[in-house]
Parts: structure tokens; sequence; C-alpha cells
């Protein structure tokens, strides 16, 4: 009974009939935040490699369902490519992440310095 | 709808606090998220963990982005963030208490920094049922004045034996049913920061922002709301 009344509330909630993943402000996250305890708890490559690949299924679930990419999605994405030292794939992302969201500018821009920096002094 | 909404957060709200709550509007109770000082983007600093669980800070930073996200705000990449602060030698929020909050928006251009502290996540099992006891406090400072812009005490009771309890439905949610064979804790560090996100006036990128300031919430102000001082 409880179940069934949480899904009636859940589903007067969503717009669409099947987008029971996207919330009120249009974003669809996945896995995102079990991917990222798991990266969190035991950082290696098969749990990164996970990670990354939920990232890339969001962003791709985001397009096909015309959503925006939600916040720091395209930001985390670069960060994982920049550590790859795929530059051109991270300041892609970077530049996708500042045209959604303006106020990711500074801290981007400031991170992608910062990096310049480290691979500098490597 | 709005009526079944608020006596679900009053009653989960209500549930797990000893303390009389006031209602109030939101926009009485967080005056200056209705003005021009409202923030569209927030970095979240590592939580301060006071609990006896040493799991509960890494649950609740990881679970922190989505619920806040959802709520309109621009939450700075709270993965990448952590890099940088490991960097520096910073692992969780008691050693970012001093710093001045206005070098949150000189460094990361964020309008505001929220801090966590973790106050209690207990554990308990018995017999045919388990639950968490998770008490967390929030607050919300201006990167610009070092205001408090909002601040909020959540204490819950979340059950883990199973089905939905019912009180992570506030908002926008993913309902993610909890078995008993092996807890997963992360959607539960999930429904806490839910709950907690619902009393934050919408931001700018939630399709209600700036129409939500006649909504009633309980007000429980974090008791340790000068946190930077």
């Amino acid at each position: 009974m409880k179940i069934i009344t949480s899904c009636l509330v859940a589903s007067l909630f969503f717009l669409g009939g099947c987008a029971a993943t996207v919330t009120e402000a249009g974003y669809y996250w996945g896995d995102y935040s079990q991917t990222l305890y798991k990266y969190t708890k035991d950082p290696n490559e098969t749990t990164l490699a996970a990670h990354v690949e939920e990232l890339e299924d969001i962003i791709s679930t985001s397009d096909e369902k015309g959503l925006k990419v939600p916040p720091g999605i395209h930001a985390e994405l670069g960060y994982n490519k920049a550590r790859q030292g795929n530059d051109t794939l991270a300041m892609g992302h970077y530049e996708k992440e500042m045209s959604l969201y303006p106020e990711s500018r500074l801290f981007l821009e400031r991170l992608t310095v910062e990096a310049d920096k480290g691979s500098d002094q490597s | 709808m709005r009526n079944i909404l608020l006596l679900l957060i009053a009653g989960i709200v209500m549930s797990g606090c000893a303390a009389v709550p006031v209602t109030d509007t939101k926009q009485s109770a967080y005056p200056a998220m209705y003005t021009d000082a409202k923030p569209i983007s927030m970095i979240i600093v590592p939580a301060i963990n006071e609990s006896t669980a040493a799991d509960a800070g890494d649950l609740l930073n990881v679970t922190v982005t989505q619920p806040f996200a959802n709520h309109g705000y621009y939450v700075m990449p709270v993965s990448i963030v952590s890099d940088i602060f490991k960097r520096e030698g910073i692992l969780e929020g008691t050693q970012v208490k001093g710093i001045p909050a206005s070098l949150f928006k000189k460094n990361f251009g964020a309008d505001s920094v929220m801090f966590m502290t973790i106050t209690e996540w207990d554990k308990n099992y018995a017999v045919i049922a388990g639950n968490v006891s998770v008490g967390i406090e929030y607050v919300l400072l201006s990167t610009e004045t070092n205001e408090v812009l909002w601040s909020y005490t959540q204490h819950v009771v979340v059950d883990t034996s199973g089905g939905n309890s019912g009180g992570g439905l506030i908002g926008s949610l993913i309902v993610t049913a909890i078995t008993t064979a092996t807890t997963d804790y992360v959607p539960i560090a999930f429904q806490v920061h839910q709950r907690a996100s619902g009393a934050l006036p919408y931001g700018k990128y939630h399709p209600k922002s700036g129409q939500d300031g006649a909504d009633n919430v309980v007000n429980i102000a974090a008791k340790d709301a000068a946190l930077s001082d």
C-alpha cells in the first residue's frame, strides 16, 4: 500500500509517463551516486572506469531524451579525460559545461591552468 | 497535492526531532534567499564527521550533489573539489572552518559555500527491522557577504528493512527500493539530503525558482550556524 501510494505521488511529479528517472529540474543521473561511491571507497582502475562509463551514459541518455546534462557531469568527465592525458577531449567537455552552466567558467578555467602547471612540473 | 507533501515533510522531520519545530513560510524563514543575495552556484566542502561511523562522511559527500542540483543550484563537482582539497591537505570540513567564505568566490567562482556536520549516523538492528538514525546540520553561507543564507538541522530515522519508507519522495526522486539482504547505505544517505534540500528555496535551474516563498517549511536552523567563525 505504502509503495502504491509512493508510486502515485512519484508519478504525479514527473511529466512524462516513463520518465521516472528524470527529476523536476529535468535531469537524468543514472547510477551517479553509486558509481561515485564505489570509486571513492576503493579507487582503482575498475571503479574509475565504471564511474567514467556512467558519466558517459548520463550524457548520451540525456542527449537521447533531449534533456540538459546535469551540473558537473561534463566537468567531471573532462577532468577524468585530462588526467588520462587527453586534453582535447577534456577541453571539449569543459566547454560544454561552461556553455550549459556559465557559473562554472572561473572554476574550470582555473582547473585548466592548474593542470597545465602540474604537467609542467612533472 | 502540496498539502500531502507538507504533511509528509512535517511527519518526517517531526518524528525525529525533540525540539518543537516552528512552521514558517520559506520567505520569512530564509529572507536572503529571496533577494539578490540568492546564490546560483554552491561549493560543498567535505562533511565534518562527528558521528561514530567512519563511512558516514564518504556516504554523505558522494550523495549530496544530486539532491541540491535537482533543487536548482549549480553544485561545483564534488569529486573534483574534494581532489583539490586533498592536494591542499584538506580531508574534511573542520580544516576549512577558518577560511573566509570569500576565498571560495575567488578560487572557485562559487556564490555560496555549504558546510555539513554529521552529528549522528547510528545503525540499529532488530530482529525484523533495521534503521539508521542520522543527524546532520547544513549551513549555507554567502561568499559575498559571509552571511548565513540557509541552515537546517536534519534528524531522521531511515528504515533499512525493505520497501520504501515513503520519505524520500519529496521533490524529485528516483525511487530506490532498499533491500534487506545487503543494506545499501547510498540511497539512505541520498534520502537524508533529499529531505533537507526540500527545505531550501528552489534555485535558478528549477522551474519553481522564485515561486516558493509562500510554501511552508519546518524551520529548524542549525544551532552551529555561525560555523565559519
